[in-house]
């Protein structure tokens, strides 16, 4: 009887897992083994050069830089999204008229590509010159047109980048925390009600979020992970024909540019993604203990 | 249950249109002679794609399929060369000295025998190690100042050929409407590359093999053109990059700095009304400069018909001269690789054309093969800083230099 | 005054949602209104609100434009977002509840192996996947572009943790009637847990439209170009032309809304009933 079972475990697990082992963890080990070698152009490295490509890319300003922005990033677009689409499922949830028009409205983006929405960020609102939909706005105020992705101080172009991901990604996380609401036991409301709690500040800080706690744990681990894979709209936004500005370059993008460009340096980039799944490990593993992710309740 | 059923029939027929398109790649096996495939960077100019390929169906010892590949070739050739399916004969803006040194390119120096001195010096060297020849240059390219003479001269200002002119004539020509200055969208750093460095009388990489601009002459040139940037001459985050006219033509900016291949198009709009200058000098030992550069054929060293590979390429970039002056002057604009061919073009006789030739001639300089990918995003990213973010220009430079350095030792070991 | 107050506090809110939806609309206003303009309209230093003109022009322009198969590119989107749909589901709801339900000692260590997978970044095992997929002789085709991505350990745990919440006592029934684990499930299962499907389905399919550096560096031939790799050819050319650009961009997104409009009902059921949260 328990071999039967080992043995269906396997029809039904097995075709997944050896796919997974194949395309995730066969590269995976690859790549591991590529960061002790001298791999310039070439994926079958013969010189051994132990830790040498670690030390290189630790010491390399650029790609610390790049480290320190992608920490930076997250740790702003991560709150501000949670807040923005708490706050757009909130009102939408106690609209009473055109509900489902405003749901579509604000769920629509996450339909969009990155590279659909870095084209109208980029090329239509804000491009530099005074045919853009912000520079446009600007001179009806008297204002002198901006240009928004090349100026470094201030920095705009954390402003496009960030308004980009908040457009793409809001709604899909609004859909989340309706449904959480949707949950929500009205009687919790009744009771408080009675209690004499008036809605709004009272009710959401004691009722509404604490049965949300379920839903805002998935939402704050899925952001993270999304902001860790950023490289779309920065790609599609900075980049150019001649390569990438020195500021808002994400790990991801410098290590395209490191190891899948002309420079093909394949060693030093691979060391460089085991430091960066180091750092994403520690951080993951680090706000699951502080979401104290184990104990929320898998009821599904 | 019954949409388990047709999601699993579905599944099967997706299965079954994959491995029908699976093997459609455009190469293989199949037909009669034996197949090339050759891969170009799309040129914008109508009618390229059309002449290549008229080219390659006239070779009669093998059947070659022309590629014609948008978006980023050099990334994409650099990839494909790292597996079995990519390109037999290619174009390449290099070999860069790691695809040499790995051994992905073949060596070509005898498909040049006796023509040799026929192909322009400046263009051939960077494709050359060791006294070997690893590309055949196809044609010249170089980049120029293009400005707007009726915009100069009503704000009373002289054609820039100094640096500080420049500098000067671009803050004068702005106004609300108008920048005085296009050097891409990101402030020059990209586009100008070494140019400035070479204005100011520094190479890259010396010809004995060290970096050429470490001295605070070189930073000072560079700290120049941060100024473009504070005085905001200069023309930021348009739609159309450098490399498109636009911005020019429709009156966003007074002076661009864009490529030969622009020419034709300007002329066609703009008439007499414009003029054309090499990148300023700068400083005593300075003098005026554009970048020369040039596409050449390559054979992968992964080709399954090495000879053949070689053979069209000794054929249709050094036997079929008519093919090769149709292919520079016909279509777009471009300066022929070979010195016989470029005399006698008459389209590059008179008028600003001519003046571009006299440039790429006198002041035209080519990136050396030193000049290693890692070493050209350390000193892009230095000029970058410098430029817009108005960092210390030695101090940038120093670590640029530092990284170049490192780049020169490790492929010169 | 009570209720004034809470009144005003409706309307401030309506209003609020309303500039708000406003601005959410506005790029698809923009990808219309270029998409449908003369270049000049676009460049034109006035804003004109909409093309006095409209070209729809624009629209056969692009699908005869000879250096970007365009017609080939969203083919090659839906046949690869289909697929990948399909396969996606298959491969990751049989795992899911083979992990939930049957018993097996090692279960949990193939779970927590496959749950870890979802720490590793992309850019980890990028290259070394590249070079696999061109030894199995991948690169340009549409077994490269699916096949790679068809293991989604995401997927896998949504459905794990849902099955887990799956009622024991329809299963039952299904195992008096005689019926082993492979019939159960499609007999029983799936059935039961199409918004789930529908839910995982959607995702998975705007994410496989949607992909971009898999397709850029895998498909790179012309005939294996995913829309959203013949998009951003557009931008990088030498030469942009920006009504052909926003018009592109425009067509490459309608059939997803449209899509997007019809399940949005069942993403929003299936979101509700699975474990995502």
């Amino acid at each position: 009887m328990r071999r039967h079972r080992t043995l269906w475990f396997w029809v039904f697990v097995g075709p997944f897992a050896c796919g997974l082992a194949l395309f995730t963890y066969v590269p995976l080990l690859w790549s591991v083994g590529l960061s002790f070698f001298d791999a310039h152009n070439t994926v079958t490295p013969t010189h051994f050069t132990g830790l040498d490509n670690y030390a290189a890319m630790l010491r390399d300003a650029a790609f610390r830089d790049s480290l320190k922005t992608f920490l930076l990033f997250t740790a702003f677009i991560v709150p501000v999204t949670y807040g923005f689409s708490l706050a757009l499922a909130l009102m939408v949830n106690r609209v009473r008229w055109a509900r489902a028009f405003f749901r579509s409205v604000f769920f629509l983006p996450a339909a969009c590509s990155y590279v659909v929405a870095a084209l109208i960020w980029k090329m239509s609102i804000f491009n530099g010159v005074r045919f853009g939909l912000a520079n446009t706005v600007l001179g009806w105020f008297g204002g002198d047109p901006v240009a928004w992705l090349s100026t470094t101080d201030p920095p705009w172009y954390w402003l496009v980048i960030v308004t980009v991901r908040l457009w793409l990604q809001a709604g899909f996380y609004m859909i989340l925390f309706l449904a959480g609401l949707q949950r929500i036991d009205p009687a919790l409301y009744e009771a408080a009600a009675v209690d004499g709690a008036r809605p709004g500040w009272t009710v959401l800080r004691h009722i509404t979020l604490p049965q949300l706690r379920g839903t805002s744990v998935a939402v704050l681990l899925l952001l993270v992970v999304n902001a860790f894979q950023a490289f779309d709209e920065f790609y599609n936004l900075l980049s150019d024909a001649r390569g990438y500005p020195p500021y808002a370059r994400p790990p991801l993008v410098y290590l395209y540019y490191t190891a899948l460009g002309q420079g093909q340096n394949l060693g030093l980039g691979s060391a460089g993604a085991v430091i960066l799944a180091l750092v994403i490990a520690v951080v993951t593993v680090a706000q699951a203990r502080w979401l104290r992710l184990g104990r929320t309740d898998g009821d599904g | 249950m019954t949409i388990s059923r047709r999601t699993l029939l579905a599944a099967g027929a997706g299965a079954g249109l994959l491995t029908a398109c699976g093997s459609n790649t455009g190469r293989g096996g199949g037909g009669s002679g034996p197949r090339l495939s050759q891969w170009y960077h799309q040129y914008g100019e109508p009618g390229t794609e059309r002449a290549v390929q008229r080219y390659a169906a006239a070779f009669r010892k093998a059947d070659v399929s022309v590629q014609w590949r948008p978006g980023n070739y050099d990334q994409q050739t650099a990839a494909a060369l790292l597996t079995d399916s990519g390109p037999d004969v290619f174009e390449v803006d290099g070999p860069t000295l790691d695809q040499i040194r790995g051994g992905q390119v073949l060596d070509l120096t005898d498909l040049l025998a006796g023509v040799k001195d026929d192909f322009n010096p400046a263009v051939l060297a960077p494709k050359t190690h060791e006294g070997r020849i690893y590309g055949i240059p196809q044609v010249i390219d170089t980049q120029l100042l293009y400005y707007r003479k009726s915009l100069l001269r009503d704000a009373g200002v002289e054609p820039p050929t100094t640096l500080d002119a420049l500098v000067d004539a671009a803050r004068a020509l702005t106004d609300r409407k108008t920048k005085g200055l296009f050097l891409g969208n990101d402030g020059g750093a990209g586009v100008l590359g070494g140019t400035p460095l070479y204005a100011a009388g520094f190479p890259l990489v010396t010809d004995d093999g060290r970096v050429g601009f470490d001295d605070p002459a070189a930073a000072r040139t560079l700290g120049k053109l941060h100024r473009l940037y504070a005085d905001k001459s200069l023309l930021l985050g348009a739609p159309a990059d450098w490399s498109d006219p636009s911005a020019f033509l429709q009156g966003l900016t007074a002076m661009q700095w864009s490529g030969l291949w622009a020419l034709p198009q300007i002329k066609r709009e703009l008439g007499d009304d414009f003029g054309v200058l090499p990148f300023p000098a700068d400083g005593d030992r300075g003098r005026p400069a554009v970048p020369v550069g040039a596409y050449g054929a390559a054979v992968s060293a992964r080709s399954r018909h090495k000879d053949l590979a070689k053979a069209y390429v000794k054929w249709l970039w050094v036997e079929r001269t008519d093919y090769q002056k149709d292919f520079a002057l016909s279509y777009g604009f471009h300066i022929p690789a070979r010195r016989s061919l470029a005399t006698e073009a008459a389209a590059l006789r008179e008028g600003p054309a001519a003046d571009v030739v006299r440039f790429t001639t006198d002041h035209g300089y080519a990136q050396p093969l030193l000049w290693t990918p890692a070493g050209q995003t350390a000193y892009q990213d230095a000029l970058s800083r410098i430029i817009k973010g108005g960092a210390d220009p030695e101090r940038e430079l120093r670590a640029a230099v530092r990284k170049v350095a490192e780049e020169i030792a490790r492929v010169g070991a | 005054m009570d209720d004034a107050l809470v009144r005003a506090g409706r309307a401030l809110r309506l209003a609020l949602l309303a500039a708000l939806a406003l601005l959410f609309l506005v790029p698809f206003y923009l990808l219309v209104r270029n998409g449908l303009a003369d270049e000049r309209d676009i460049t034109s230093p006035e804003w004109t609100f909409f093309p006095a003109d409209v070209r729809w022009g624009n629209v056969r322009e692009l699908f005869q434009d000879p250096s970007v198969p365009f017609a080939r590119s969203l083919l090659n989107s839906a046949l690869i977002a289909v697929a990948t749909t399909l396969g996606t589901l298959l491969l990751a709801s049989l795992a899911g509840y083979g992990l939930a339900r049957i018993p097996y000692r090692h279960a949990n260590k193939v779970f927590y192996g496959i749950l870890g997978t979802l720490l590793v970044p992309a850019a980890v095992t990028f290259v070394p996947s590249f070079v696999l997929v061109s030894s199995l002789g991948w690169i340009s085709t549409l077994r490269g572009l699916i096949v790679p991505t068809l293991f989604s350990a995401f997927a896998c745990f949504v459905f794990r943790q849902y099955f887990l919440g799956f009622p024991r006592e329809l299963e039952d029934a299904a195992q008096v009637d005689g019926l082993g684990y492979w019939r159960t499930y499609w007999r029983v299962v799936v059935p039961n847990s199409r918004p789930v499907f529908a839910a995982v389905g959607t995702i998975v399919f705007l994410g496989a439209w949607n992909s971009f550096l898999w397709p850029l560096v895998i498909g790179q031939d012309q005939s294996a170009w995913t829309v959203q790799v013949a998009l951003s050819s557009f931008t990088t050319a030498q030469v942009v032309r920006l009504h052909e650009l926003f018009v592109a961009a425009a067509v490459s997104i309608l059939p997803l809304l449209l899509v997007f409009l019809c399940f949005q009902r069942w993403i929003v059921a299936g979101v509700e009933r699975s474990g995502i949260d």
